[in-house]
C-alpha cells in the first residue's frame, strides 16, 4: 500500500471539493470494506482517503409522513435492526441481512454497498487488464464466467454486486446526490449504468458527487415485499441471483407489483416482462411458470453459468408465490 | 517512503493510548504490533475470515477492515479485556467447559462475538447463534462445540 | 477395559491460554531487531528469470536484505525445490524476497525488483501434461517416474472374465486448499554461525534436517522451534518459506519474519491433489466381487512435494477395501504448471475412496441389491484379503499393504455398518421420504472405508522425574492442534499412577527434543504414544526400585496411585517427590519402531448421511449425519469426537462447495481468499452423531488405532450418494455446487 493521507472533512461541500476532478487520486471512504480491499490488492491506488463516516448530514433513519429517509452512512447493521424497516419494509430487511457477515454489516454502510465494485475475479485481480479497468480485453467472457451476467452483459460481463440496491428498486426508491455546488434526486434504478454507458463505471457518479440519502416512498397497507438470494454457501457470498419483489394487492388483484433482480446483470435488472405478467392478475390467476419465464425471457448464457437461466426463473417463482401466500 | 503520520488517542479495553500511526495502519496492525495485544489474528486481512474480531462501541467488526484513523473516539475491547488463563471470565469458561475451540486460532474472534451476541440476546436460539456467528470461520470446524458454549454461556451468565 | 484417565475426556491443557488470546502462534512471536520481509511471485505460469535488477531496491533507505536465485544458497529444501531458483513453474512461485523495517516498505522494495523473464510455453490440465508433446515442466518429464505406480494382487483380466456384470464409472475431485486459519509464517535469527526458526510445523526435526542440507549448515546448528500452530490438517510441512527466510535474515545481519497473506497461503500453500478416477468393478450374479481395477491421475502441480505418497495411498481403497483376489491400482502421478499439492488430511483416501463408493452404488443397484447389504457381503474382514503372505516373518507389516494372507489386528468395520445404519435409518429412508413432492428432496447415502491404523516410521520419547518430583514426556512430535500433546500424557498417565494434570509435555522443540517424524499419515499418537509408554515404563521401573529400596518392600509388591507409591497391601509409602529427592533426576528414553509382525493395523468407518435438495436453488442441507469409526479404543472421547466433527465439516466443503478455480487462459489461480474459496461456516455445521465401534485394538498403545484423518474419507460418497438417493442425479464431478445440480436436473428432466 502506497502511502495514504486520511482526511477527516468538516462537511459534505468540502468532501465534495476534496474529490473534483483535479485530484483523481481522492477518494471518498464510507465505512471502507469494499474500498481498503481493493486498496490493499492494488486494484485501487488513492493518495487520499475523504472520510464521511463522522458527517453527521449523512446518518440516520428519519421517517415522514411520504416515506422514509437512511442516511448514506448508516450501517447496514442499523437499517436491519431498526422497527419500522422490521415491520413493513421487508425486502429491504432481508436484503440488509444477507450482506456478508455481521462485522461488516457493522461497518459498511449503505452508501458503501450502493457503490461497491463488482466481484469478477478478473476484475478484482492486478494480472488481468481487463477492459473495466481501461485495458482491451474481457477475461470472462472466454474465461471462468460462472458468476457472470446472464442479462445485460456485452462488452463486460459483470454482475453488480448490492443486494440493497435489488431491493430498493423494488421499493420504489430514490437516491440524493450531492456535490459541493448542486444536488440531484433520482430514482435508484437511474443510478446504475451498464458497460454500454461506462464501461468503467456502474453508475451515474460524477466526481465530486456524494451519495447521501436514500428516500423509500412509504408503503400502503396492502404492500407486501420480499428479498430472496440464492448463494453458492449459507455462510458469507454474493447472489448468483436474487429477486425483490414488491406487490400491492387490492380486492383480490394485483394492482402494482416490481421485479427487480441481482446477481445476474452489470445492473440491478427491472424484470419490466415478469411484471406485465403479474399486473391485474388475481391471487389466484397468476401462473407462476410464466413468471418465471418472463423473468429470464431475455437472458443469454455464457459458457459456465447456463444453470442461472433456471435459478432465477425458479427464484422468481418461489418469491412471487411466497408473497401471494401472505395474502391468501 | 514513510507515510502519512498522526497522534490519536486510542481507547483499547477501557486504556488510554497515545501513539503516532501511520495513516495506512489498520486496527488490527496497531493492536498486535505497537500494543503487544496479539489476541486478535490476522487471518486473511480481508475482513473474510472474523480471526479479527474486535469489539468497537460494544458491536463485533473486522479490525483488518477498519484503519485506525477511522476509530476515532470509540471503544475498542479485544480479547486480552475477558480474563487471563488462570481467571476466566464465564463465556472463556463455557468454551473450557464445552472444548469450544481446537487450535485456538479463531478463539479470541469468536469469543468476542460471542460476548456482543449475548450482550444483546442473552438466550439466543441455535439458528440465533449461527447466525450471530456467522462472521468467523473455524477451520478446524468446531463448529458444533462452539454452539454449545455459547448456549453454555448464556446458561452461566443467566444464573449469575 | 476401563480406565481411570484414558477413556475419559480429560480437558486439553492448552486450552485457558488459547481462550485468553495468550498463546503464542509463530505470528505473534516477536524477537528484538526483526525485520518484515516479502516475497515476489511469479506473474507467469512457466519462466526462466534472465536476470533480476535489485539496484532500486537495495537503495531504499529501510530495505536492509534482497535475495534472488543468483545470491541464494545453492541447497535443496527438497530434490526437485531449490530454496530460489531459475526456473518458476506456476503463477504464485517464489521469485525473491525482500527484508524491511515494515510490511509496507518491504512491498515497496518488491515493486521497485526489475525481472527479466523469459516466458515459456505451460500446461495446466493433467491430461495433457502426460502427453510426449507437453512442455517439460521439471528435465526428469512430467510423469512422476516415466511410468504409472502399478499395484496389483492377483489377475483382473481372469477376474474381469468371471464376472457376470461388469460396471465402470469416472469422477473428478478438485483441488482444494486446506486453508488453515493461521496462514504460514517464519522467524530466523542467527547467532554467529547458529540458527534459530521459528516456525509453523509439523515436525521440527525433519524440518530441522531440510533446512541444514538447504542452507549448507551443520544440523546441529540450526534449532527449529514448533510454535503453537493455527492447525495443519496435514499441511504446513516443508520448509522452502523458512529458508527463504533464514537466508535473508542471513543477508540482513537481523532477524527476518515473514507472514505469508491470505492469498500467498492459498497459492503457495500445498493443497489436496485434484484427481480423475476411473473405477471398474466386476461381480457375479450372487454379488461377489471378482474384480476391480482403479485408475487414477493425479495432479501434484509444479513441484513433488508428498505426491508419491499421496498417489500411493488413492489407491488403498480399491485394492483393500472390498474382499477380492484381483484387483490393480494403476496411479498417474503428473506435474503441471499450476500451484503444487500436497498433504492434506487422509492424502488421496479421499479421492480413492469417493470414486470407489460411487461406483459401487452402481453395482448393487445392477444386481439389484441394497448397497448396505452389497457392503455387509463384500468387505474386508477380519482375516484380511485372500493370498498368500509375503513380508517375511520377523519384519513390521506395512499398514498399506498390497498381499493377502495377514490378518487386521482388529477390524471393527461391520460394526460401524450396523450401527451407523441404525441410526440413520438406512432401513426406513425411502418409506419416509416417499412421495416426495414440491421443491425440496430428501435423499440417504452412505460411504465406507479404510485407512492407515497408526503405526508410522520410528519415533522417539523421553519420560523425566524432576527433582522437585513433577514429571515431563518429551517429544519431537509436533501438536498439529489435534491433541496428542493431551492424548499422550493422558496415556503416560494412566500407566504410570499419577493424575494426568501433573504431566508437564515439552513438545516440538529441536533444540530440546529427540528425533520424531512429522506429525502425519494419523502416527503421531499411536506411534509416539508407544514410545511415551515405553520410556514411562522404564521410569515406573526405576521409580519402584528405588522406593523398593527406601520402603523396604520388594518392588513387585509395591504400585503407583495418584502419585504415592506404597505396598499393595497398604503401608508406608512416599511421594514421587520424596523418591526424586533421593534419586536426583532420572530420564528414561525410549526409540521405536512402531507397528507388528503379525497384523496390519488399519482403522474403518463407515459414514451416512440424509441430505434435502432444493431443486430450485441446487443447494444441499445435511438434515443429519452419523460417522462410525473403528479407531480401537478411544483414549479421550471428547478429543475423539472433535476429530471427527471437524473431518466431516470440513469435508462437507470438499463435498459440495469448495474448490481451486483456475484462469484456463493463463493458468492464474482465481479465488485465493476465503470469500471465493467457499469452505464450510458454521451455518452449514449438521447435526453428527458418532458412534465408536466396541474394539480394543491388541497392538495399539491402550487399544488404540489412528483416528485423525479417517474421519475425512466418508464424506463425499455419503453426500453424492445422498443426492442420488434424493433426486436421481449422480454427480461425478466434485464439488457438486448449486450449478452442477441444476444442469444435472436440467438433463435429467430432458432425458439426457
Amino acid at each position: 500500500m502506497k502511502p495514504l493521507q486520511f482526511i477527516n472533512p468538516s462537511s459534505i461541500q468540502e468532501a465534495s471539493q476534496l474529490v473534483q476532478p483535479e485530484d483523481a487520486s481522492a477518494f471518498l471512504i464510507s465505512g471502507g470494506t469494499d474500498l481498503l480491499d481493493e486498496i490493499k490488492e492494488g486494484v485501487e491506488r488513492p493518495d487520499k482517503l475523504i472520510n464521511l463516516i463522522e458527517l453527521e448530514a449523512m446518518q440516520g433513519i428519519s421517517f415522514t409522513s411520504s416515506g422514509f429517509e437512511i442516511g448514506a452512512g448508516t450501517t447496514l447493521s442499523d437499517i436491519a435492526s431498526h422497527p419500522d424497516i422490521v415491520r413493513d419494509y421487508t425486502a429491504l430487511l432481508q436484503a440488509a441481512e444477507s450482506v456478508a457477515t455481521p462485522q461488516i454489516r457493522n461497518v459498511g454502510t449503505l452508501g458503501g454497498n450502493l457503490c461497491q465494485r463488482p466481484r469478477c475475479w478478473y476484475y478484482r485481480s492486478i494480472n488481468f487488464d481487463c477492459r473495466k479497468k481501461g485495458g482491451s480485453t474481457c477475461y470472462a467472457q472466454v474465461g471462468e464466467n460462472k458468476f457472470h451476467a446472464i442479462l445485460g452483459g456485452s462488452d463486460c460481463v459483470i454482475v453488480h454486486p448490492s443486494d440493497m440496491a435489488v431491493a430498493l428498486i423494488s421499493l420504489n426508491a430514490s437516491i440524493t446526490l450531492t456535490s459541493a455546488s448542486d444536488s440531484r434526486n433520482l430514482a435508484v434504478e437511474d443510478f446504475f449504468t451498464g458497460p454500454d454507458v461506462d464501461i468503467t463505471a456502474e453508475n451515474v457518479l460524477v466526481p465530486g458527487e456524494i451519495v447521501t440519502s436514500v428516500t423509500i416512498p412509504a408503503t400502503t397497507g396492502n404492500t407486501k415485499s420480499i428479498f430472496l438470494k440464492a448463494k453458492e454457501r449459507q455462510g458469507m457470498d454474493f447472489a448468483s441471483s436474487s429477486v425483490a419483489i414488491a406487490m400491492e394487492v387490492s380486492g383480490g388483484t394485483i394492482t402494482s407489483v416490481r421485479v427487480t433482480l441481482g446477481g445476474v446483470a452489470p445492473i440491478p435488472w427491472r424484470a419490466v416482462a415478469a411484471e406485465s405478467v403479474l399486473i391485474g392478475k388475481s391471487l389466484t390467476g397468476v401462473d407462476l411458470k410464466e413468471v418465471g419465464e418472463a423473468a429470464v425471457h431475455r437472458a443469454k448464457a455464457l459458457e459456465h453459468n447456463g444453470y442461472k437461466v433456471r435459478l432465477t426463473a425458479g427464484l422468481t417463482r418461489r418469491a412471487v408465490d411466497t408473497l401471494l401466500s401472505e395474502w391468501r | 517512503m514513510s507515510g502519512f503520520n498522526s497522534n490519536v488517542t486510542l481507547n483499547v479495553n477501557s486504556t488510554s493510548h497515545d501513539i503516532e500511526i501511520d495513516h495506512r495502519w489498520t486496527l488490527l496492525h496497531v493492536l498486535r504490533d505497537e500494543l503487544g495485544l496479539t489476541g486478535a489474528k490476522r487471518g486473511c486481512d480481508r475482513g473474510e475470515c472474523g480471526a479479527c474480531t474486535v469489539l468497537v462501541d460494544g458491536k463485533p467488526v473486522c479490525s483488518c477492515q477498519m484503519l485506525a484513523m477511522q476509530v476515532g473516539s470509540r471503544e475498542v475491547t479485544t480479547v486480552e479485556s475477558l480474563g487471563d488463563a488462570s481467571h476466566l471470565n464465564p463465556i472463556q469458561q463455557a468454551f473450557l467447559d464445552k472444548d469450544g475451540g481446537q487450535c485456538g486460532f479463531c478463539t479470541p474472534g469468536f469469543l468476542l462475538s460471542a460476548k456482543a451476541l449475548l450482550n444483546s440476546n442473552p438466550d439466543p436460539s441455535e439458528t440465533e447463534i449461527r447466525s450471530g456467528l456467522s462472521g468467523n470461520l473455524c477451520r478446524c470446524n468446531a463448529y458444533g462445540r462452539i454452539i454449545d458454549s455459547v448456549k453454555e454461556a448464556a446458561r452461566l451468565q443467566a444464573e449469575a | 477395559m476401563t480406565y481411570s484417565i484414558v477413556g475419559k475426556s480429560v480437558r486439553r491443557y492448552d486450552l485457558p491460554e488459547k481462550l485468553s488470546g495468550s498463546s503464542k502462534f509463530t505470528s505473534d512471536i516477536q524477537v528484538p531487531d526483526m525485520l518484515h520481509g516479502k516475497i515476489l511471485r511469479s506473474p507467469h505460469s512457466h519462466a526462466r528469470i534472465l536476470s533480476i535488477d535489485t539496484s532500486a531496491a537495495e537503495v531504499l533507505p529501510d530495505v536492509h536484505a534482497v535475495l534472488t536465485p543468483f545470491n541464494s544458497p545453492s541447497g535443496r529444501v527438497a530434490p526437485d525445490l531449490p530454496i530460489l531458483g531459475t526456473t518458476v513453474r506456476y503463477i504464485g512461485d517464489e521469485v525473491a524476497a525482500v527484508a524491511a523495517d515494515s510490511e509496507h516498505a518491504a512491498e515497496e522494495a518488491l515493486a521497485a525488483l526489475k525481472v527479466e523473464y523469459e516466458v515459456l510455453p505451460f500446461v495446466t490440465d493433467p491430461r495433457e501434461a502426460i502427453k510426449s508433446y507437453a512442455p517439460a515442466i521439471h528435465p526428469e518429464g512430467n510423469l512422476i517416474g516415466g511410468e504409472p505406480m502399478v499395484l496389483s494382487q492377483g489377475s483382473i483380466e481372469e477376474g474381469f472374465a468371471e464376472a457376470d456384470i461388469i460396471v465402470e464409472e469416472s469422477f473428478t475431485t478438485p483441488a482444494h486448499a486446506s486453508a488453515a486459519l493461521e496462514p504460514r509464517a517464519a522467524i530466523a535469527s542467527w547467532e554467529g554461525d547458529k540458527l534459530t526458526v521459528w516456525k509453523t510445523s509439523r515436525g521440527v526435526h525433519p524440518d530441522k534436517m531440510s533446512l541444514a542440507s538447504a542452507l549448507q549448515v551443520e544440523p546441529d546448528n540450526v534449532r527449529v522451534i514448533g510454535a503453537t500452530m493455527g492447525a495443519g490438517y496435514g499441511n504446513k510441512d516443508e520448509t522452502r518459506l523458512a529458508a527463504i527466510v533464514a537466508a535473508l535474515a542471513q543477508n540482513a545481519g537481523r532477524p527476518v519474519k515473514i507472514e505469508l497473506t491470505r492469498e500467498e497461503e492459498f497459492v503457495a500453500g500445498r493443497k489436496r491433489h485434484s484427481t480423475e478416477t476411473t473405477i471398474r468393478v466386476g461381480v457375479k450374479n450372487d454379488g461377489t466381487v471378482t474384480a476391480i481395477h482403479a485408475t487414477t491421475l493425479m495432479d501434484t502441480g509444479a513441484y513433488l512435494s508428498s505426491g508419491p505418497r499421496v498417489i500411493r495411498r488413492a489407491g488403498q481403497g480399491a485394492i483393500y477395501l472390498y474382499r477380492c483376489a484381483n484387483v490393480q491400482y494403476d496411479g498417474y502421478l503428473t506435474y503441471t504448471n499450476q500451484p503444487s499439492a500436497g498433504s492434506y488430511r487422509a492424502l488421496g483416501a479421499p479421492q480413492g475412496q469417493f470414486a470407489l463408493e460411487s461406483t459401487m452404488e452402481k453395482v448393487a443397484d445392477a444386481l439389484g441389491m441394497d448397497s448396505l447389504e452389497f457392503r455387509k457381503m463384500n468387505h474386508v474382514g477380519l482375516e484380511g484379503q485372500p493370498g498368500e503372505r509375503i513380508t517375511p516373518a520377523d519384519d513390521i507389516i506395512d499398514t498399506q499393504p498390497i498381499e493377502g494372507g495377514i490378518p487386521f489386528s482388529s477390524n471393527g468395520l461391520r460394526q460401524c455398518l450396523d450401527l451407523g445404519s441404525e441410526a440413520i435409518g438406512w432401513a426406513t429412508r425411502h418409506e419416509r421420504n416417499a412421495d416426495q413432492t414440491g421443491t425440496m428432496r430428501r435423499g440417504v447415502g452412505m460411504g465406507m472405508f479404510i485407512y492407515r491404523g497408526g503405526p508410522g516410521t520410528a519415533t522417539n520419547a523421553w519420560m523425566t522425574l524432576n527433582e522437585d518430583g513433577t514429571l515431563q514426556v518429551t517429544a519431537g512430535t509436533m501438536d498439529v492442534g489435534e491433541g496428542n500433546s493431551t492424548a499422550i500424557p493422558q496415556m503416560v498417565a494412566q500407566e504410570l499412577g499419577v493424575a494426568y494434570e501433573k504431566i508437564r509435555v515439552l513438545f516440538g522443540d529441536s533444540g530440546v527434543t529427540p528425533d520424531a517424524p512429522i506429525t502425519s499419515g494419523s502416527t503421531a499418537t499411536f506411534s509416539t504414544g508407544q514410545a511415551a509408554l515405553n520410556a514411562t515404563r522404564e521410569l515406573k521401573s526405576k521409580i519402584l526400585a528405588a522406593a523398593s529400596d527406601q520402603l523396604g518392600v520388594s518392588a513387585d509388591d509395591l504400585q503407583i496411585v495418584d502419585g504415592v507409591i506404597g505396598p499393595k497391601t497398604g503401608g508406608a509409602s512416599m511421594t514421587l517427590a520424596e523418591v526424586a529427592a533421593k534419586t536426583g533426576q532420572i530420564r528414561t528414553e525410549a526409540s521405536l519402531t512402531p507397528g507388528s509382525t503379525d497384523y496390519i493395523v488399519n482403522s474403518f468407518g463407515a459414514h451416512f448421511a440424509e441430505v434435502e435438495v432444493d431443486t430450485v436453488t441446487g443447494n444441499v442441507n445435511v438434515i443429519h449425519y452419523v460417522a462410525a469409526h473403528d479407531s480401537g479404543n478411544i483414549i479421550n472421547p471428547q478429543l475423539a469426537i472433535n476429530q471427527v466433527e471437524g473431518g466431516v465439516s470440513q469435508m462437507l466443503g470438499f463435498a459440495l462447495i469448495e474448490q481451486m478455480i483456475t484462469d484456463p487462459g493463463s493458468g492464474a489461480t482465481l479465488n485465493g481468499s476465503f470469500l471465493e474459496h467457499k469452505g464450510a461456516t458454521i451455518q452449514e455445521f449438521p447435526n453428527i452423531d458418532v458412534i465408536f465401534a466396541d474394539v480394543y485394538d491388541p497392538v495399539g498403545p491402550f487399544g488404540m488405532k489412528a483416528l485423525g484423518e479417517p474421519p475425512n474419507i466418508g464424506v463425499a460418497p455419503a453426500i453424492i450418494n445422498a443426492i442420488y438417493d434424493a433426486i436421481g442425479v449422480r454427480i461425478h464431478d466434485l464439488p457438486a455446487t448449486p450449478d452442477k445440480i441444476l444442469d444435472a436436473l436440467d438433463r435429467k428432466e430432458r432425458g439426457e
